[in-house]
């Protein structure tokens, strides 16, 4: 496909996306939403957060508090359009699990929960032409899964315990070594 | 307003200087230590070195949110927020208490504090040299800078001896080298590309960043801990600012008075002494206005104030504003670009790492238009500056796939090697690129809203283009893969470099100031922040304000002694 072509398909994919973007899906994604509606996910989102950055031989997420992290980015840097997406993301993750387990996500066990993440993680997928992605994502938000991830991953490598035992963290490097040789098993750099 | 005698007394100064910035700093400094006194205006509240860096200190989790700024702050300041980060955005102005009419997109960012933006400044160093003050010349733009390399030159030398400068000699004609401090180093994946680079093209090469981060103890200050949170003010005094160096340079003299809270909003003119008798000043803690006098008037309020300021002082003499016979003040408005470059990804090298933070990448020097041979379809010319680097987690969460053991793995381990490079560009002095008042609107102190009218234009995307590809191509023949060429195709005011509404020039009927940065038509004001620019050339400019003002400092004071001024 020539370049003009391809552009003129994503276009009309564009087009097609919108236009199927009903009123009432307009109402859903603007309304307002409460604090609350994050802070009572406290408990599940800390499980989510845990399951993306489990605990292994350095601390996971749930002991760096990350969910208190991503409620706070949720809450007060998030635009309306995002928190509503993100509620809706977590509304579908509880009714996936209810469908398939006929249990809250809490209840169920390691494999079912984990069974559940994945579906959400294919849910977010999107489009195969990386530009629909990001007209979708403009339009509706970035995708649950994705934005969960996200925020899982700046809390916890910015939070003390991710930073000084998940990562390597220097505070004060005093002098830079631009070339050394790796040290088996070394991990990234929490800040650059 | 009334003054009394008495305090007309009070209120009188060797010498005034309006703006702390990177060059209202030196102005300050180098008249107080020539024994004058000075009276150094800042609009904006008083920022003390390492008393005044309240984030300095804070480590990532000190943040609630992060790095991201919250909504309700977004909203209300769109521009500055793009650039700021809750670490230092208390060194930038809100856009709602301080609004500006963008006539077409751009990015004006500030800084009103002591200190200005020379707390934020990206602190790169470059000489120009005559392939850029012969420019304008030789292409028949704009006017012909009124100065050579030649009548720089020392200048350079005693600005780059007092900052610190860190840097690499390269005995280029085109960048000249300057009075360096042990350079910083390249690391692996740079050095790869250093070597690519000098093996395919003889005339490019691949150096450290010039940088006024200091590599050894300089001056009381320093040396750089390479913790690369430079914007927050740096309590080792690790880089120049106004802060750390020149007021307290001026202020160890005993000739410096400070007064924040200070809107400049007119300069005064002496109706028969053909000169500047002073400034008109907003206190903006009391509303209170406040006239103050002196024999010379140093202009350094950043180009874009600086234009306002002129075209706001309006005089029987001067209808069209101060010194604007010309019809040149406010006109010219440049900026560098930014926004054109390329990224890509090499497979080698994964047995290397390195430690600390580097605050500076590297620098590509100008390899385009050297020659006046050369058939491109652009004049002028850029440098590329980049860094190189492997994935950290930042960039990893984007690249890595799933969740779990495996994601973690992935995320807290050192991803490939990446190089990540841009052209910093030259813009031409296009006359309707503009600053003017718009006395219909106006700020909460009663002055008139700036309104600034700014593009890029065909000469400066043909040469962003030519910058996507010899950048994608240098990656390529050195082996990236994955290699991305990208035009983020930013407004004008992105890259923070504002120049040129008051050029200096030969002649007083198309140019403000001449070689000496003195005003043709007000003897004792001198302009030495980026708007005497003539030309933009690609090089920052920072370092060109500190030479350019030292010297017109010293030739204040002369002609001052001889009584000419």
């Amino acid at each position: 496909m020539d370049r003009r072509s391809y552009l003129k398909s994503v276009a009309g994919l564009a087009v097609a996306g919108t236009a199927s973007f009903s009123v009432f899906k307009w109402f859903s994604i603007h309304r307002k939403v409460v604090p609350a509606e994050f802070s009572s996910k406290h408990e599940l989102l800390a499980e989510l957060a845990e399951m993306i950055i489990p605990q292994t031989d350095t601390p996971g997420a749930k002991a760096a508090n990350v969910h208190e992290y991503i409620i706070a980015v949720m809450v007060d840097c998030t635009s309306v359009k995002e928190q509503n997406k993100f509620i809706d993301g977590i509304a579908e993750l509880e009714e996936y699990a209810a469908r398939e387990y006929g249990k809250e996500f809490l209840k169920c066990n390691p494999a079912e929960r984990k069974a559940v993440l994945k579906q959400m993680a294919k849910n977010s997928s999107g489009y195969s032409y990386k530009i629909l992605n990001k007209i979708n994502n403009k339009i509706f938000g970035k995708p649950f899964f994705l934005k969960l991830r996200e925020l899982t991953v700046e809390g916890y490598c910015q939070s003390r315990l991710g930073a000084t035992q998940g990562l390597a963290y220097d505070y004060i490097p005093g002098t830079f070594e631009a070339c050394i040789p790796i040290r088996p098993n070394q991990r990234s750099w929490a800040t650059k | 307003m009334y003054i009394s005698d008495k305090n007309k007394i009070l209120h009188t100064y060797d010498a005034i200087v309006i703006g702390s910035g990177i060059s209202g700093g030196w102005a300050a400094m180098e008249l107080c230590k020539k024994g004058m006194k000075t009276l150094l205006l800042e609009r904006g509240r008083d920022v003390k070195h390492l008393v005044d860096y309240p984030t300095a200190n804070l480590n990532p989790w000190d943040f609630k949110a992060g790095m991201n700024n919250t909504i309700q702050d977004r909203e209300a300041n769109p521009v500055q927020s793009s650039a700021y980060s809750p670490a230092d955005k208390h060194f930038y102005v809100s856009d709602a208490e301080h609004p500006y009419i963008q006539e077409k997109p751009f990015n004006w960012y500030r800084g009103y504090q002591v200190g200005g933006r020379s707390l934020t400044w990206g602190r790169q160093c470059y000489r120009l040299s005559d392939l850029d003050f012969e420019a304008n010349h030789r292409d028949g733009t704009g006017v012909d800078w009124p100065i050579r390399y030649k009548d720089l030159e020392q200048w350079y030398s005693y600005a780059e001896s007092f900052i610190g400068v860190s840097g690499n000699r390269e005995n280029l004609g085109h960048l000249p080298d300057g009075e360096f401090l042990t350079p910083m180093e390249l690391n692996c994946i740079e050095k790869h590309l250093g070597d690519s680079i000098r093996k395919n093209d003889e005339h490019r090469l691949l150096t450290i960043a010039r940088v006024a981060n200091l590599t050894r103890g300089w001056d009381n200050r320093g040396p750089c801990q390479n913790r690369n949170l430079c914007t927050r003010g740096c309590p080792f005094g690790g880089y120049f600012s106004s802060n750390s160096s020149t007021i307290p340079a001026a202020m160890a003299t005993g000739n410096l008075t400070l007064r924040p809270f200070s809107i400049v909003t007119e300069i005064l003119f002496d109706e028969q002494k053909q000169k500047a008798r002073g400034v008109r000043v907003i206190d903006t803690l009391t509303s209170e206005v406040h006239e103050f006098y002196a024999k010379i008037v140093f202009v350094n309020a950043s180009t874009i104030a600086t234009a306002g300021l002129l075209l706001n002082s309006v005089s029987s003499r001067f209808p069209d504003g101060f010194g604007n016979g010309s019809g040149q003040i406010g006109h010219n408005l440049m900026d560098h670009h930014s926004s054109a470059g390329a990224y890509g990804v090499h497979d080698q090298f994964t047995d290397q790492y390195y430690k600390g933070r580097r605050p500076c990448g590297f620098l590509i020097p100008r390899y385009r238009n050297l020659h006046p041979g050369e058939k491109l379809n652009f004049k002028r010319g850029y440098n590329i500056q980049g860094h190189g680097e492997r994935q950290e987690w930042m960039d990893k969460a984007q690249s890595i796939d799933g969740f779990g053991e495996d994601f973690k793995a992935g995320l807290t381990t050192p991803g490939p090697w990446t190089v990540w490079m841009a052209g910093w560009g030259e813009c031409l002095p296009y006359f309707d690129n503009q600053v003017t008042p718009d006395p219909s609107k106006k700020d909460k102190w009663g002055q008139p809203l700036l309104k600034i009218d700014f593009t890029f234009r065909e000469n400066e995307h043909k040469m962003m283009t030519d910058i996507e590809q010899t950048s994608a191509r240098m990656l390529d023949q050195a082996g990236f893969k994955h290699i991305e060429s990208f035009n983020y195709n930013k407004p004008g005011g992105s890259t923070i470099h504002e120049m040129g509404t008051a050029r200096m020039g030969n002649d007083p009927k198309t140019s403000v100031l001449n070689k000496f940065n003195q005003m043709h038509e007000a003897k004792n004001v001198f302009i030495t922040d980026g708007s005497c620019m003539t030309s933009s050339a690609c090089q920052n400019p920072s370092l060109t304000y500190m030479a350019l003002t030292a010297r017109a400092s010293q030739f204040a004071y002369e002609q001052l002694k001889k009584g000419e001024l």
